[in-house]
């Protein structure tokens, strides 16, 4: 089941038990953001939340939480919501090799009914904006696809990008924003600026749950997050042309908006409480200039809580996070197993591996490091045996305890990269990183005693599909 | 309101309105012109009243101006 736009796909959470429509009087703040902070702390199938009667607002309609539980990122992908989070994985991977899938051009895009343009731009007065955390320098748009191309090859489709980064509105025009080094925009903004241009951009809000997820996902630079959602979807991702830049849009989106970020122009961003559980911020930032703006008539205006984990974000960039180094690691090294790569966008990663000879193990934990996403995230990885499931913490901290000689299989590598946001870096973009080896020891690395393990019983994998299907048709 | 409105976060005493509420006189957005802070008149105090705000996030013009570029502007290249 592929959804073409946010709404279709609210209507099946609502269908599935998964959308909460809170219909009573909320204040804006802090209601909003404390309601998506407490589906992180009622269990892991939390609903995603709609409110339309917030004070003040005549016509507010705010979508939280949409992607914030394993049912809801298992529906988003089209599976049945009670998929194991193992298995969620396993199909992302697997829907993985279809890519790329030609996206689908549509001309009659919703968000063309409305435009605001020029000096007549007020976000505002179109969505109802609102602050996440205390601290927080101002109201952000948090959930967007943000799309962007290579100035210097800018009919390239793989090189346009669609990225989600943190954007605080600053006016009813202006918008700050938050590009990491390690990104792709922030390289196209690096070639706009070595040449004094303004960078063109369109930011969509209130998208397909798909491209969400890929907006969200480390791809390689000439990638297209387009062609990957057509993959993950089992069908083309519709785009449209937005009318300002021309550049692919999603054609579901609720909201366009379209500018430029002004070259070489830098502007007090922040803080933010980010995806790290730390603020960030603030800091000098680039500045967006909107000139237009396209949006659907009522706009969903779609927002993501995020602080201490676990928050809707977790549950969003965990398994886009864990696929990419799956199969980076995997083309080398087929013996891995599965990445677990869900906490804080894979600062810290476990991976289940089989051994090819000794000290194999480690070398697959340094591979992950140097991966394109590992240079800027992999800071902590644990390597446990290949018949560990690395989503079972339990059987993680089992192999820790029972595995671990710490003498030789903790490994600490100094001065090493790392994104600024990662708040135990010093300097920021700087630090050490540890490899802890709880696998078995195969030969010629004889340590332990390790000869006589515990087996599960041969039958025990049927019996827990069984139990599953069992506990699902109970409703 | 009987004292003049300044930023809850560095007290800078330019404060511009940035938005009013659809529904007439229930808030206003509001907006610090040094450090861009951006409240509504309706939030708790810890977020709207100079003596309420929290020490750990208030900010100075020093912090303003020696704030680090993110990313940094790269070097003009000429062409040839």
């Amino acid at each position: 089941m592929a959804y073409d736009d946010l709404r279709s796909f609210l209507a099946t959470l609502e269908k599935e038990g998964q959308l909460l429509r809170i219909t009573e009087e909320v204040l804006p703040e802090p209601d909003l953001a404390a309601a998506a902070n407490a589906t992180g702390r009622i269990g892991e199938n939390a609903p995603a939340l709609y409110f339309d009667n917030v004070t003040g607002f005549t016509d507010a309609r705010i979508a939280m939480n949409v992607h914030g539980s394993w049912a809801n990122h298992a529906l988003a992908l089209g599976l049945p919501k009670n998929t194991p989070v193992k298995e969620q994985v396993e199909t992302f991977a697997a829907r993985w090799d279809a890519f790329p899938v030609a996206p689908e051009r549509r001309e009659d895009a919703p968000w063309r009914e409305n435009t605001q343009e020029g000096p007549d731009v007020d976000l505002f007065s179109m969505l109802p904006l609102f602050r996440l955390n205390d601290g927080d320098g101002g109201f952000y748009l948090d959930k967007a696809a943000v799309v962007s191309r290579d100035p210097e090859d800018p009919d390239d489709f793989g090189k346009q990008n669609v990225g989600t980064y943190r954007i605080q509105v600053i006016g009813a025009d202006r918008l700050a924003f938050q590009p990491v080094p390690m990104h792709d925009i922030a390289q196209h903004l690096r070639k706009a600026e070595e040449k004094g241009e303004d960078l063109p951009i369109a930011i969509t809000l209130g998208n397909d749950p798909v491209i969400t997820v890929v907006a969200g996902m480390p791809m390689a630079y000439d990638q297209s997050e387009y062609e990957m959602a057509g993959a993950l979807r089992g069908a083309p991702a519709p785009i449209a042309t937005a009318p300002l830049t021309g550049f692919d849009v999603p054609w579901g989106s609720e909201v366009v908006i379209e500018g430029v970020i002004e070259s070489r122009t830098r502007q007090i961003e922040g803080p933010f409480g980010e995806f790290t559980g730390h603020y960030s911020g603030g800091r000098r930032m680039p500045v967006i200039r909107v000139d237009r703006v396209s949006y659907r008539t009522d706009p969903v205006f779609e927002s993501l809580y995020l602080g201490m984990p676990w928050t809707e974000v977790d549950y969003l960039v965990g398994p886009n996070t864990c696929v990419p180094l799956l199969k980076q690691l995997r083309a080398e090294f087929p013996e891995v197993q599965a990445v677990n790569a869900m906490y804080t966008h894979g600062l810290m990663v476990i991976i289940s591996t089989a051994k090819r000879y000794g000290g194999f193990a480690k070398a697959v934990g340094m591979r992950a490091m140097t991966t394109p996403h590992g240079l800027g995230y992999v800071a902590q990885v644990i390597l446990v045996d290949e018949d560990v499931d690395p989503f079972n913490l339990p059987q993680v901290l089992w192999s820790m305890s029972a595995k671990v000689n710490p003498k030789d299989d903790v490994v600490i590598i100094p001065n090493l990269s790392v994104l600024e946001l990662a708040p135990a870096a010093q300097p920021a973009g700087i630090t050490s990183k540890m490899i802890i080896d709880a696998t078995t020891p195969v030969s010629p690395d004889v340590r332990g005693n390790f000869s006589t393990p515990a087996k599960d019983l041969p039958e025990t994998k049927e019996w827990a599909a069984k139990l599953q299907k069992l506990i699902a048709s109970r409703g | 309101m009987n004292s003049p409105v300044i930023c809850p976060r560095c007290a800078f005493e330019t404060v511009d309105k940035l938005a009013t509420s659809p529904v007439p006189g229930v808030w206003d957005v509001l907006q610090c012109g040094q450090c861009l802070y951006t409240w509504r008149t309706i939030e708790p105090a810890r977020r709207t009243q100079r003596d309420a705000y929290p020490e750990q996030f208030r900010m100075t013009l020093a912090d303003i101006e020696n704030a680090i570029e993110v990313p940094a502007v790269p070097p003009l290249r000429t062409t040839g």
